[in-house]
């Protein structure tokens, strides 16, 4: 088997384990913890495609997430805080 | 490897209307938003995946994390 397929299927059943994660999570911080750690997955899913297509193009959309999804949980954790967003 | 974020597509988008605590749905609604962005990668529809990531990553969880601190939190 191909281990750039392999290693997509793995890193599909792990994002399918933060799903659960986020979903009984009992507090807040383990479904922000669950949400970063898929945000991650599906990054390098996403790269890993790009290599094993062998098209370059598909990058921009990895670096594009990765550029963008610490905004939100940056904004949720300053919510958590108490203090309010627009200071 | 699509089949399970079709699964995982389907569960967050039932979990972020049942939920109670309204923050939760912003979290998971941005787990809804990425998986989506992959599901139009998939499709190799790269433009429409890029929006989706600048929206819903950027935007949406924002504006609704935002939202949620001017009114109340809790749904009854």
């Amino acid at each position: 088997m191909n281990p750039f397929l392999a290693m997509t299927y793995i890193l599909s059943a792990t994002s399918f384990l933060c799903l659960i994660r986020i979903v009984r999570g009992p507090t807040h911080f383990d479904r922000l913890i669950g949400l970063n750690l898929m945000v991650l997955n599906i990054t390098a899913i996403i790269s890993i495609l790009a290599v094993y297509l062998n098209r370059y193009v598909y990058f921009d959309v990895a670096l594009v997430y990765a550029i963008l999804g610490f905004v939100s949980v940056i904004a949720i954790s300053k919510y958590l805080t108490g203090r309010e967003l627009h200071k | 490897m699509i089949i399970v974020f079709l699964i995982i597509l389907v569960i967050t988008a039932l979990i972020a209307i049942e939920m109670k605590d309204l923050l939760n749905s912003a979290i998971v609604l941005a787990a809804f938003s990425l998986v989506l962005t992959f599901l139009f990668f998939s499709l190799h529809a790269l433009d429409i995946a890029i929006a989706e990531a600048a929206i819903g990553a950027g935007v949406s969880t924002v504006l609704f994390v935002v939202a949620i601190s001017k009114t109340r939190r809790h749904e009854e």
